[in-house]
C-alpha cells in the first residue's frame, strides 16, 4: 500500500503546487500576496468554510472520540450549527467593518474600535495558539496517520516534515490566493470522500457493525443515550462521569466552544479577504450547517461504529486494505487531507495576519508592497519551521496547548458582538470580561492545571468540572463581567467612535429585522432549538423515539431514539440558519459600502503619544534603570 | 458571453479543478474495486462519479457564464480516446478482463459520450454541435491562400 499512497499524496500534493503556481503567477501586486487583493471568489469561503469546520474538529480525533463514547458525543456533530450561527451573526458585519474602515483583520478592527491595544495582543495570542500548536497538533496526527498506514515504511517524522514543506512551498508561491485555493480545494475532496466513504462501507461491508450491534463502546459508556443533563464530578482527572463525559451540558459548551471557530482571527481573514455577495450565506447555511454536519451526524456513527468492531483506526484501514489497497489508501487521503487543512489554513492566515498586525505595524511600519510581500514569505518559514518541529518533537505540548484555542478564541464573543451588533459593550467590559473568562477557561483545561498542581498545590477539581467544557465556563463569567461592567461605563469617552462604526452600519446596510413578532420568533425560535437539540431538552431524545411518552409501550424503530432526534434537530437547525442567513438578511450583502470612516484619527506626534500608555510606561521602567 | 478577467478566469479554473479532484478520487477507488471484487455496479458507479465531475463543470461553465476552453476540450477528448484504446486492447489481448468487465465498460463508454453529446445539443442545438466538429467544411471554407 506504501507506493500507492505515497503516489496519490503525490499527486494531491502537485496538484496544491500548481493551483499556488498559477495563483501566484497571475497576482497583480506584490501587496496581494498577503491579502489576495481582498478579492477571492465566493466558492473559495463556501467550500473552505465547510472543510476547516470539519479540520478544526480533527476527523480522525472526532471518529475515534464517537467510537469510544457512542452517539452521546454525536451531539458534537449538531454542535457544527452553532458555528453556522455565529458565523451567521458575525461575518458579514466584520466584513462590513473591514470595507468601512479599509482595515483587513479582525485584530486591528476590534483594536480600532474599542482602542485597546490589550485586546490586539489578545488576539495575536489566539492567533498563536492556532498557528503553531493548534496546525502542529493537525501535523502530527497526518503523520501518524501517514506512519500507521504504510506501517512505518513513512516513518512520523519524515511525514511530518515532507507535508510540511510541500504546504510551505504552497504558501510561499501563491500567497494568500494560493493557500485558499489548496484549501478550498481540499475541502471539497474532504466532503465528497465523506460521502463517498458512507455509501461505499454500506454497500462492500458485510454486515454494518452499526446496523448489528450499534457501536461498541467500552463498558460503562453507554452508547446510544446521553448520560444525564449535568453530572456533579469533580472533572476529568479527578473523577469520570458516570455512564461517559457527554452530559448534555458537556455536549452544549462544547458546540459553543466550536463557535470560537467562526471568530477567530483565521477564519475572519477568509471572510474579509473575499468578494462574496451571497457566498457567506451559501457557505453558512448549505455547507457548513448542511452538508458538514449532516455528514458528520449521518456518517459519523456508520464509520466510528465500524473502527470501534475492528479496535482502532489502523485495524479498521487495515480491513479496508483487505477489500481494495485503493479503497484504504482513499480513507487515509480522507483524514490525512482533513489534517492538511487544517495546518495550511491555520498557519498561511496566522502568517498573514501575523505579517499585517504585527511586522507592518510594529516591527518595520511603512513597508512598501515588495517587502511586505518579503516579511510574509519569512513570517510562512518560521511559522511553518515552528509547526514542524513542534509536531515532530513535542507532540504532547502541542495537543495540551491546542485544547486552550477553541475556549480562548470563543472568549471573544463579547468584543465581536460589541463590533457588530450591541453599541454600549464597551472597552472596560469587554476587557473585564476577557480576563475573568480566559482564567475560567485556563483553570478548567489541563493546561492550568498541570501548571498550577506542579507550582503550588493540587486544585480540587479537574478537567472541564462537573461535565461543563472549560468555554462555558469561561463564557458564562465573561458576559457576566463583561455586562456588569458596561452598564456602568456604556457612555465612556470612546463610545463616540463605537456610534461612529454603528451609525455607518446603519446607513450602509441596514439590518432588516421585519416585524416585532418575525424578530422574536426568530430569536425564540433559536433558543427553543439550542435548548432541545444541544441544551437540557436534548436528554428527552434518549427515549423520545423508542418509548414514545403517551404511548406505553416500546417502539423498535431499527435505529436508536437519539440518533433520530439528532437528525431532526439537525433538519431545524439548518432552517434556522436558513431563515436568519438569507430572509433575515444577516449574511447576504446587497452593495458595497459606498463611503469610508475613519475610527481612529492620525496621531499628531507632537502633542500625543504614539504608543499606549501602559506600554510606554512598562518600556520606561526597563530603561530607565 | 462576456470574456473573463484575469482573476476570474484564475478562479474558475482552480474551481475546475477542485471539482474533478474530487469526483477523480472516488471514481479512482470505484474503478479499481470495481475491476477487482467489486465487479459491473461499482465500475457503473465509477462512470457515475466521472459525469458527476462533468456535471459540475458545466455548473461552473453556467456559474461564469463562459463555456469548455479549447484545452479542457483537448484534454478530455485524449483521454477519453485514450481509456478507448486502452478498453479495446485490453479486451483484445485479455479474454478474462473481456469476459469480466467488458458490458459494464461499453455501457459507460458509451453512456458519457451520448452525455456529452446530449449537453452539446442543448447547449448549442444540434446543427451548431455539429458544425463544432465539422473540419471538412472548416477545411473548404479557408481560401486557397489561407496558411494554417
Amino acid at each position: 500500500m506504501t507506493p500507492l499512497l505515497v503516489s496519490v499524496l503525490g499527486i494531491v500534493a502537485v496538484l496544491g503546487l500548481y493551483l499556488a503556481t498559477i495563483s501566484g503567477r497571475h497576482t497583480q501586486q506584490p501587496g496581494d500576496f498577503v491579502d489576495a487583493g481582498l478579492a477571492l471568489p465566493p466558492w473559495v469561503t463556501i467550500f473552505a468554510g465547510a472543510g476547516i469546520t470539519l479540520a478544526s474538529l480533527s476527523l480522525p480525533d472526532h471518529l475515534l472520540l464517537l467510537a469510544t463514547f457512542g452517539l452521546q458525543y454525536n451531539q458534537v456533530a449538531v454542535g457544527l450549527i452553532c458555528i453556522a450561527l455565529c458565523a451567521a451573526i458575525t461575518q458579514k458585519r466584520v466584513w462590513l467593518a473591514a470595507r468601512l474602515t479599509s482595515l483587513r483583520t479582525l485584530g486591528d478592527l476590534l483594536g480600532d474600535y474599542f482602542g485597546s491595544t490589550t485586546l490586539r495582543i489578545y488576539l495575536l495570542l489566539v492567533l498563536f495558539l492556532f498557528s503553531i500548536p493548534f496546525a502542529a497538533m493537525c501535523l502530527s496526527q497526518a503523520g501518524a496517520l501517514v506512519s500507521a498506514a504504510t506501517a512505518n515504511d513513512v516513518p512520523s517524522g519524515l511525514a511530518i516534515w515532507s507535508i510540511a514543506f510541500v504546504l510551505f512551498l504552497c504558501s510561499v508561491i501563491g500567497g494568500w490566493r494560493g493557500i485558499a485555493y489548496l484549501v478550498a480545494a481540499q475541502s471539497l475532496l474532504v466532503l465528497a470522500l465523506m460521502v463517498f466513504f458512507g455509501g461505499f462501507t454500506g454497500f462492500t461491508l458485510d454486515k454494518l457493525a452499526f446496523a448489528v450491534n450499534g457501536i461498541g463502546t467500552a463498558s460503562g459508556v453507554l452508547p446510544d443515550k446521553i448520560p444525564g443533563v449535568i453530572q456533579f464530578s469533580a472533572g476529568i482527572g479527578k473523577e469520570l462521569p458516570a455512564g461517559g463525559l457527554w452530559t448534555t451540558f458537556a455536549g452544549l459548551t462544547f458546540a459553543l466552544s466550536l463557535g470560537g471557530i467562526a471568530i477567530s482571527p483565521g477564519f475572519s481573514f477568509l471572510g474579509v479577504t473575499s468578494a462574496p455577495r451571497r457566498g457567506l450565506a451559501f457557505g453558512q447555511v448549505w455547507m457548513i450547517a448542511g452538508l458538514a454536519a449532516g455528514t458528520l451526524i449521518l456518517i459519523g456513527p456508520v464509520l466510528a461504529a465500524e473502527i470501534a468492531a475492528s479496535g482502532s483506526l489502523t485495524a479498521f484501514t487495515t480491513r479496508l486494505a483487505t477489500l481494495d489497497p485503493m479503497v484504504a489508501v482513499g480513507f487515509t487521503l480522507l483524514l490525512v487531507a482533513s489534517s492538511q487543512i487544517a495546518v495550511a489554513f491555520f498557519a498561511g492566515s496566522g502568517a498573514s495576519v501575523c505579517t499585517i498586525e504585527l511586522t507592518s505595524r510594529y516591527i518595520i511600519p511603512g513597508m512598501d508592497q515588495r517587502s511586505t510581500r518579503f516579511a510574509a514569505r519569512v513570517t510562512l518559514a518560521l511559522v511553518y519551521g515552528a509547526v514542524a518541529a513542534v509536531a515532530s518533537f513535542a507532540p504532547l505540548s502541542a495537543t495540551i496547548f491546542s485544547s486552550l484555542t477553541l475556549s480562548l478564541s470563543m472568549q471573544l464573543l463579547p468584543a465581536v458582538l460589541g463590533l457588530c451588533w450591541v453599541r454600549w459593550i464597551s472597552r472596560s467590559g469587554v476587557l473585564a470580561g476577557l480576563i475573568v473568562g480566559s482564567l475560567c477557561v485556563v483553570f478548567t483545561e489541563s493546561f492550568g492545571l498541570v501548571l498550577f498542581e506542579r507550582l503550588f498545590v493540587d486544585l480540587p477539581w479537574g478537567r472541564w468540572p462537573l461535565s461543563v467544557h472549560s468555554a462555558g465556563w469561561g463564557l458564562a463569567t465573561n458576559f457576566t463581567a463583561c455586562l456588569l461592567v458596561s452598564l456602568f461605563t456604556r457612555s465612556s469617552a470612546e463610545r463616540d467612535r463605537r456610534d461612529r462604526l454603528h451609525d455607518a452600519f446603519e446607513e450602509s446596510q441596514p439590518a432588516r429585522n421585519g416585524s416585532q413578532a418575525a424578530t422574536t420568533a426568530k430569536w425564540a425560535l433559536t433558543l427553543l432549538w439550542a435548548f432541545f437539540a444541544l441544551g437540557p431538552g436534548a436528554i428527552l431524545g434518549n427515549t423520545f423515539f423508542s418509548e414514545p411518552i403517551f404511548a406505553g409501550t416500546v417502539v423498535a424503530s431499527g435505529v436508536p431514539s437519539l440518533l433520530i432526534w439528532q437528525v431532526l434537530f439537525w433538519f431545524v437547525g439548518v432552517f434556522i440558519v436558513w431563515w436568519l442567513a438569507y430572509q433575515g438578511r444577516l449574511s447576504v450583502i446587497d452593495e458595497r459600502p459606498r463611503h469610508r470612516i475613519v475610527l481612529v484619527p492620525e496621531v499628531n506626534p507632537l502633542f500625543e503619544p504614539v504608543s499606549t500608555p501602559w506600554i510606554a510606561r512598562l518600556l520606561d521602567r526597563v530603561t530607565g534603570r | 458571453m462576456t470574456p473573463l478577467g484575469k482573476n476570474e478566469a484564475l478562479d474558475r479554473h482552480a474551481l475546475v479543478m477542485a471539482c474533478w479532484l474530487a469526483a477523480a478520487m472516488p471514481a479512482a477507488i470505484l474503478f479499481e474495486y470495481g475491476f477487482g471484487r467489486g465487479g459491473t455496479p461499482y465500475i457503473l458507479a465509477g462512470f457515475a462519479a466521472i459525469l458527476a465531475g462533468f456535471v459540475a463543470h458545466v455548473i461552473v461553465n453556467v456559474v461564469y457564464g463562459t463555456g469548455f476552453s479549447p484545452r479542457e476540450l483537448g484534454l478530455g477528448l485524449v483521454i477519453y480516446g485514450l481509456a478507448l484504446v486502452l478498453f479495446v486492447v485490453l479486451s483484445l489481448v485479455s479474454a478474462s478482463f473481456a469476459a469480466h468487465n467488458f458490458l459494464p465498460l461499453s455501457i459507460g463508454f458509451i453512456t458519457t459520450g451520448a452525455v456529452v453529446v446530449f449537453y452539446l445539443i442543448t447547449r448549442y442545438g444540434a446543427r451548431q454541435a455539429f458544425a463544432a466538429f465539422d473540419v471538412i467544411r472548416d477545411f473548404r471554407s479557408r481560401s486557397p491562400g489561407d496558411h494554417i
